[in-house]
């Protein structure tokens, strides 16, 4: 099952390599993966790929993680209609002009190095339909675990040119 | 004027605040300003002869007291010869602080000289780890260090400190400290998740409690008990576990899996619901997992969510620390007493009985050897109550497992999950420092002990009255019994004749030592030995050809248990007597 996970750790690289590291040791097979140093602590968002049984572990696993302030994570959403979407520009360079133009009013969660995270607003049938979101380098997804340590700075990221 | 002190004199006015009364360590470069601040600091450091045992010492301190035990070496080899125990420590959950020098903060990353990137090798060794950068840093550090330790799942915390930092001089701000006050742990349930729990215990007929070592580590022992005599559910414990339920009550069930007993496995095949307190369905306890406990349900009490469905899905999770989340539990319960206890789970009993009168832990008791069951129960019944008994890891840690008996937490110490040789004497050493008046021994087989032994310099220095009772079989024991069952017999690198005479090796460090050799002198050998209160070593030669049974072989499920050996032809009894002839 691919799925994506977002981490914010402490001002502190110790348990972002920690992280990297259970990874690994869990058998997570990185898709993508971005980190970004922020005043607040080091933001992970990688798209991984595991067995679905070993999902609510591995998220357990990181939310207990000693340094380890969010988990949020994202399931792979095909069908119905997906509140967030993942572009990756380097699979597809034009993703994030894409999906700017089917959802004008996206929020931007993170941008890391070329991969952009978007929730975007219900009730978007027709915009999903001409986003065409099974194109390469779109990948929409559903929230299903939120493990949140201490109140969070919201969306630090900036927008890329629209 | 600002109060300036070393980052050395603030780290030790940390750990005094941290209630430190004793460090196990070594000394090196990287560390000297540290020791030279110890030199008059009033804290007692016990000079451990291998970082790797000062690693054991400070975890046996912290079994046997619930408190973190501290170690501190070295940067480089010091810090990499930790790791073993604090694997250890992290396999098991115990709170350890270990305290690393560190090349100064300008040399790391240079290759100086015994620089070992120390966080880095410990990220999987360890719950966290701290690099202090600066000496106002450190009391703030120690203290996160500490709480981390013992808060939510304990486990071993690393706090590297570079050479400059101790050196450094700053103006420290000390935090207030841990106080008594319980440590955090975390609480996930509902109280409708309560109601369900009670339901399903109300509706079970044969149910099993099967306790790990979170029972011990959140003092849970006198709530699993109240829950055992409230329901009149058997219990089954661990080997983590042993001590947290009384061996010698009704209800228990002693250790479950690979080894554990013939009426303890067949309890768990046969059980309809398996309430599983501060365990984690070790693949030693379950056997293969799809044939483990197959016609229960399943409850799982843990502090740690990433325990739930880890190995055996449960049908019901109670996230949250044991203690309380037994105390809600059996107040749950206490609505309807009635139900708690019905009349049906006396017939469970009785046919757990009839499985104990079918195939009871036994052993040749008319032997002319010396059995190892023999010496080990021996021990245990001229033992205090309140003795700690240490265990090496092999055979002679499940003999002593399946035939000591325990009646109290913390009395019980092994390195169960990570099953590190040379771990029982150190950690007996850790033990008998937190409380000298107790009888601590060493129970060790001849493989371990030879991994550990140049530590009989520190409990001779020290005075340190561990008793120390070598399980002589002349061979790693555990892994000739694999090679006999499963490998055809082909022994491959498991004589150990070759060893000192630990009795000579023992009194040349000034320790009175014994060798038993004779059946009949064991019990006199072993009243002597727990009467003195000087460090003494025993040395039971053993029969060499003894195995641990019952014994579920590798990928088997509980239910395929091997309850006794096959019987041995008479060549082949010839053979082994030749292989074992000294």
């Amino acid at each position: 099952m691919q799925w994506l996970i977002e981490l914010e750790t402490e001002n502190d690289p110790i348990p972002a390599c920690r992280l990297i590291n259970i990874f690994r040791r869990k058998g997570v097979k990185i898709v993508t993966m971005g980190l970004a140093a922020k005043v607040e602590g080091f933001s992970i968002v990688a798209l991984v790929e595991t067995a679905e049984t070993e999902v609510d572990h591995i998220f357990n696993f990181l939310r207990r993680t000693q340094g380890v302030r969010d988990v949020t994570c994202y399931r792979h959403e095909t069908s119905g209609e997906p509140a967030y979407v993942f572009a990756d520009t380097n699979a597809d360079a034009s993703s994030v002009k894409r999906i700017l133009q089917a959802f004008p009013d996206a929020g931007l969660i993170f941008a890391i190095q070329g991969k952009y995270f978007f929730e975007v607003p219900a009730g978007g049938g027709s915009r999903w339909a001409a986003l065409n979101h099974d194109a390469p380098g779109i990948l929409p997804f559903a929230r299903f675990r939120v493990a949140r340590g201490v109140p969070r700075q919201e969306l630090v990221a900036v927008l890329p040119e629209r | 004027m600002a109060n300036l002190f070393t980052g050395s004199e603030i780290l030790l006015e940390s750990l005094r605040r941290q209630k430190v009364d004793v460090v196990f360590g070594l000394p090196g470069g990287a560390v000297l300003p540290l020791y030279d601040a110890l030199y008059s600091a009033g804290i007692h450091h016990l000079l451990m002869r291998h970082e790797q045992a000062a690693a054991f010492a400070a975890d046996g301190y912290a079994r046997a007291t619930g408190k973190p035990g501290v170690c501190l070496v070295t940067s480089g080899p010091g810090a990499t010869n930790l790791m073993t125990g604090l694997t250890s420590a992290l396999m098991d959950s115990i709170p350890v602080v270990a305290l690393t020098g560190q090349v100064p903060l300008s040399m790391i990353g240079k290759d100086a000289f015994q620089e070992a990137d120390t966080i880095g090798i410990s990220l999987p060794s360890t719950k966290c780890s701290y690099l202090v950068r600066a000496a106002a840093d450190i009391p703030a550090v120690i203290e996160r260090a500490f709480k981390a330790a013992i808060s939510g799942r304990p486990g071993p915390v690393l706090v590297d400190l570079p050479k400059s930092v101790l050196m450094e001089k700053a103006e420290p701000s000390y935090p207030s400290g841990l106080g008594e006050e319980r440590p955090e742990r975390a609480r996930e349930w509902r109280d409708e998740d309560l109601v369900r729990a009670a339901e399903m215990i109300f509706e079970s007929r044969n149910a099993v409690l099967y306790a790990g070592g979170g029972v011990i580590s959140s003092d849970a022992w006198r709530e699993l008990r109240e829950l055992a005599e409230l329901t009149h559910i058997p219990v089954t414990t661990t080997v983590m576990a042993l001590g947290g339920f009384p061996s010698r009550h009704p209800l228990s069930l002693g250790m479950l899996g690979m080894h554990g007993s013939y009426a303890t496995n067949q309890s768990i095949c046969h059980c309809d619901l398996l309430i599983a307190v501060g365990a984690r369905f070790d693949d030693r306890v379950t056997g293969r997992v799809n044939g483990f406990a197959t016609n229960a349900k399943k409850i799982q009490i843990d502090v740690d969510p990433s325990e739930i469905n880890k190995n055996v899905r449960v049908d019901l999770a109670l996230v949250g620390d044991a203690r309380e989340t037994l105390q809600a539990l059996l107040r749950a319960l206490k609505r309807d007493p009635g139900q708690a206890a019905p009349p049906s789970r006396q017939q469970w009993l009785q046919r757990i009985d009839s499985w104990r009168a079918e195939h009871p832990l036994s052993y040749d008791k008319y032997a002319n050897t010396v059995k190892p069951q023999y010496v080990l129960e021996t021990i245990s019944k001229h033992a205090e109550d309140d003795a700690i008994i240490s265990v090496d890891v092999g055979q002679h840690q499940m003999w002593a497992a399946q035939f000591c008996s325990f009646s109290r937490p913390r009395t019980w110490l092994s390195s169960s999950g990570l099953g590190a040789m040379g771990y029982g004497f150190p950690a007996a050493m850790g033990a008998q420092l937190a409380f000298p008046d107790r009888q601590v021994v060493a129970v060790v087989g001849d493989g371990g002990f030879q991994m550990t032994l140049n530590d009989l310099a520190t409990v001779a220095q020290y005075h340190v009255p561990v008793k120390i009772a070598i399980i002589n079989n002349r061979s790693l024991g555990m892994v000739r019994q694999w090679q006999e069952i499963f490998f055809e017999k082909r022994y491959c690198d498991i004589d150990l004749n070759y060893a000192p005479n630990f009795v000579k090796l023992a009194e040349s460090y000034g320790i009175r030592g014994t060798r038993v050799e004779h059946r009949t002198d064991v019990v006199d050998a072993v009243r002597d030995f727990l009467s003195d209160r000087e460090p003494r070593l025993l040395d039971f030669w053993v029969d060499p050809a003894e195995n641990v049974y019952p014994i579920v072989p590798p990928g088997a499920a509980l239910a395929e248990m091997v309850v006794e050996p096959p019987r041995v032809l008479v060549e082949e009894e010839e053979v082994l007597d030749d292989l074992w002839a000294v």
